[in-house]
């Protein structure tokens, strides 16, 4: 994986676009490898009961998805500091799922290369409903 | 049908300050189940734990168990944030301790909602702060 220095950014610059599809199988890993056993995210009966249509993929698995996005994007030598989510929408199983972000400011503070982003999970009708924020931090050319 | 009685807001925020501990120890075998879910076939993650494990509600998510009571009927996971302070790698105790921090009133013309906020820092064995991860929890 090629690494990514804080000169290769831009304010805009667009990280790659992760592309997930969550399916009944993920979820049902996703709640024992994570310990999220509320039944919304496996019991359809119960999601009916609720209101929804279908079992929801848990907003916890979409923000671990971003985490993804940042860490494929950083490389080995770059270091996710803090990552924001907002749950605004809901994802269904089978819905492939976009994560999307792109660079709002650089800075050097406290001896660090910090690059701040806006990111997103964007669903198959184009929506965000899962945006966020996070910051990262890069190696820089020569160091 | 007799309406569930709710808590005031004034009740609900004599809960601030409420804490929870728990331990987790940190295996192999955990990062790789949370890597094969999520699709992440990073080789780094061999030998550290990726930092998505700490939105994993085994180690974020206990906050939630601290019993606060909800002041209206309906309740919605609101949004999360995690700092990343120091790697985790497989053999860490990682030591969290909960609590419920703050209660925001955010009614509007919509109606009446709160949002109720806790906070996690996660600790490894040598007392150093990993992480520090805060849930909001929507009330309304």
């Amino acid at each position: 994986m090629a690494q990514l220095y804080y000169e290769d950014v831009q304010e805009g610059s667009e990280i790659p676009t992760l592309e997930k599809l969550p399916t009944t199988r993920t979820l049902v890993m996703w709640a024992g490898a994570s310990g999220d056993f509320f039944e919304l995210h496996y019991d359809k009966d119960f999601a009916n009961s609720m209101g929804f249509p279908k079992v929801l993929v848990h907003g916890r698995l979409e923000a671990a998805f971003l985490t993804q996005m940042l860490t494929d994007w950083i490389g080995d030598r770059g270091e996710l500091r803090k990552l924001t989510v907002q749950y605004r929408g809901n994802a269904f199983p089978g819905d492939t799922l976009l994560c999307k972000g792109k660079v709002t400011k650089k800075y050097v503070e406290g001896g660090e290369s910090l690059v701040e982003c806006e990111i997103w999970v964007e669903n198959p009708a184009g929506q965000r409903i899962t945006p966020g924020s996070a910051v990262v931090a890069l190696p820089t050319k020569g160091s | 049908m007799t309406e569930e009685k709710r808590p005031t807001l004034e009740e609900v925020k004599a809960f601030i300050g409420k804490k929870k501990e728990e331990t987790l120890e940190i295996d192999k075998s955990m990062i790789r189940l949370f890597c094969q879910c999520i699709g992440d076939p990073n080789p780094k993650w061999q030998d550290t734990a990726p930092p998505g494990l700490v939105t994993t509600a085994m180690i974020s998510g206990g906050a939630l168990a601290i019993e606060v009571p909800r002041p209206y009927k309906r309740s919605v996971a609101a949004g999360a944030e995690w700092e990343f302070h120091k790697t985790i790698k497989p053999g860490d105790a990682i030591t969290t301790t909960h609590e419920f921090a703050e209660v925001q009133d955010r009614s509007s013309e919509k109606g009446p909602r709160v949002l109720l906020i806790y906070k996690s820092t996660h600790r490894d064995q040598k007392g150093d702060v990993v992480a520090v991860s805060t849930n909001s929890i929507m009330s309304y």
